[in-house]
């Protein structure tokens, strides 16, 4: 199968290391994910909380050059604005005339979209990934962390199990570490909310810090970049406000799965941590 | 049609309140029977003025008033739970969505919300360059809602961790993009 990456507006700004850990983990699959071409911001929530013919004009203006293939994103916002658009011009014929004219162009709705979990496990295979794992995690105890987008609504995103995704505990799994069982997978975190109005972030990622915490998780796995920036990035100003000490440094998942392949370090922007991994991996002797 | 076929009645056709919020998004506030699992699963529930099922009950009565001037309405995560959950298909996250459009053009917003100054940046933003430059977002937000010095403190770490490049990215294309703006704030009519 052949893939197009939608990398999504902050995979070139604060998540810049979930967009290299993800060209690194490829490179070592020999998956080729040469960028879309010109592709614009899918609107996120400031589109559909807006205006619902924009919401779904920008994600079609992208998905309608991607040309037959298949297009593998990143970010889950991103995953769940061009999933939506897609759900309602494939199902809305008047719809679908209304988005032609404002984007320029006709568009069927029929660009397959799919997220890089869904690639690594379901269309590469768990098994061919086990082959390249050169530093198992062995040790680690990881809490994957899956956010809202991925599998919400479930009719539209097909991810996975609304309420108890596995997707990402299965691949870490591979990578050799301890996926944990626990209740706040799918749990949100306050998403953009952290410009608006940070005490709604602080409230919910606390929960969830709470919660892997308690699970004995040694770190988070996440694979979007508002949980991670709210996880990580706020983590000092939860503990602060609640009195607490996690020191959980949040991965993306793609990093965590480049350090078990063996990839270096700089490759995988370990740096851009706030909450840094160093010592963790470190106790657990994985070299990085 | 066969005789065999049972007419089907429309129930969120009424007009109102729950008829716009269908005819906007297509949430279907009419259909809730207030089992209250959006609200169970709501991760701002226990925070905000008004309940989700408490909004599609204010919904279908009509009362405009509270509802497009809750607070609830703008901090609603978009998380989907609701939707995801609820038997009846009510679709509580559309019918947010659809709630803050009309709470906007009504000029009913709460006081205090910084969302839809937010949201007006943010495509702004998107209308001139195609893509979001998330510091310069963050500079226009701050000071237009002159909270300047809130989490300035971060600037200089995020530099230092590389999360924040200099320079902001820009797509070809503006004018025709400026033009898809405009035609999607007409309807999409010819």
């Amino acid at each position: 199968m052949s893939y197009v990456f939608f990398p999504g507006c902050s995979l070139d700004g604060t998540a810049k290391d979930f967009h290299r850990s993800t060209l690194a983990v490829a490179a070592k699959l020999g998956l080729d994910l040469p960028e879309l071409k010109d592709w614009i911001c899918c609107g996120s929530t400031a589109a559909h909380s807006t205006d619902p013919l924009l919401a779904d004009a920008l994600p079609a203006k992208s998905l309608a050059s991607a040309g037959g293939a298949t297009v593998a994103v990143a970010c889950a916002s991103c995953y769940s604005r061009l999933k939506m658009a897609n759900h309602h011009i494939a199902a809305d014929r008047a719809l679908r005339a209304r988005v032609a004219r404002v984007v320029g162009g006709d568009y069927n709705g029929l660009t397959p979209v799919r997220h890089l979990l869904e690639i690594l496990c379901r269309e590469i295979g768990l098994a061919r990934i086990a082959q390249t794992i050169r530093r198992p995690l062995a040790g680690l105890k990881v809490a994957c962390y899956y956010g809202c987008l991925l599998t919400r609504p479930p009719e539209i995103t097909n991810f996975d199990d609304a309420e108890n995704p596995t997707l990402m505990d299965r691949l870490m799994e591979t990578a050799g570490a301890t996926p944990l069982e626990w209740p706040h997978k799918t749990e949100c975190c306050g998403a953009s909310y952290s410009i608006t109005d940070a005490s709604i972030v602080l409230e919910l990622s606390n929960e969830i810090l709470a919660m892997a915490k308690a699970a004995g998780a040694d770190c988070i796995a996440t694979a979007c970049p508002l949980c991670q920036l709210n996880l990580d990035m706020r983590q000092q100003d939860i503990e602060a406000r609640f009195g607490r000490r996690y020191h959980l440094p949040v991965f993306y998942f793609t990093q965590l799965l480049g350090l078990a392949m063996g990839c270096p370090a700089e490759d995988l922007s370990l740096g851009s941590l706030v909450v840094e991994p160093q010592e963790l991996l470190a106790a657990k002797g994985i070299a990085c | 049609m066969s005789a065999a076929t049972v007419a089907t009645i429309e129930i969120e056709d009424v007009g109102g309140l729950a008829g716009e919020v269908n005819a906007r998004g297509g949430a279907r506030p009419m259909s809730c029977f207030q089992c209250a699992k959006c609200s169970s699963g709501c991760p701002v529930a226990s925070r905000a003025d008004l309940k989700p099922h408490e909004v599609v009950r204010m919904v279908q009565l009509d009362q405009r008033e509270a509802v497009l001037t809750s607070r609830f309405i703008w901090e609603c995560t978009s998380c989907q739970t609701c939707s995801t959950r609820c038997p009846q298909q009510v679709d509580p996250a559309a019918m947010n969505d659809a709630l803050r459009a009309i709470s906007r053009a009504a000029r009913k917003v709460a006081a205090g919300t910084a969302v839809p100054a937010f949201n007006d940046i943010f495509l702004d933003a998107v209308r001139r360059r195609g893509r979001i430059y998330e510091m310069g977002l963050m500079v226009r937000f701050k000071l237009r809602t002159r909270r300047l010095f809130e989490d300035i403190g971060k600037a200089p770490m995020m530099l230092l961790k590389r999360k924040l490049p200099l320079m902001g990215p820009h797509v070809g294309g503006k004018a025709g993009r400026k033009a898809m703006f405009r035609r999607a704030a007409q309807g999409g009519d010819q």
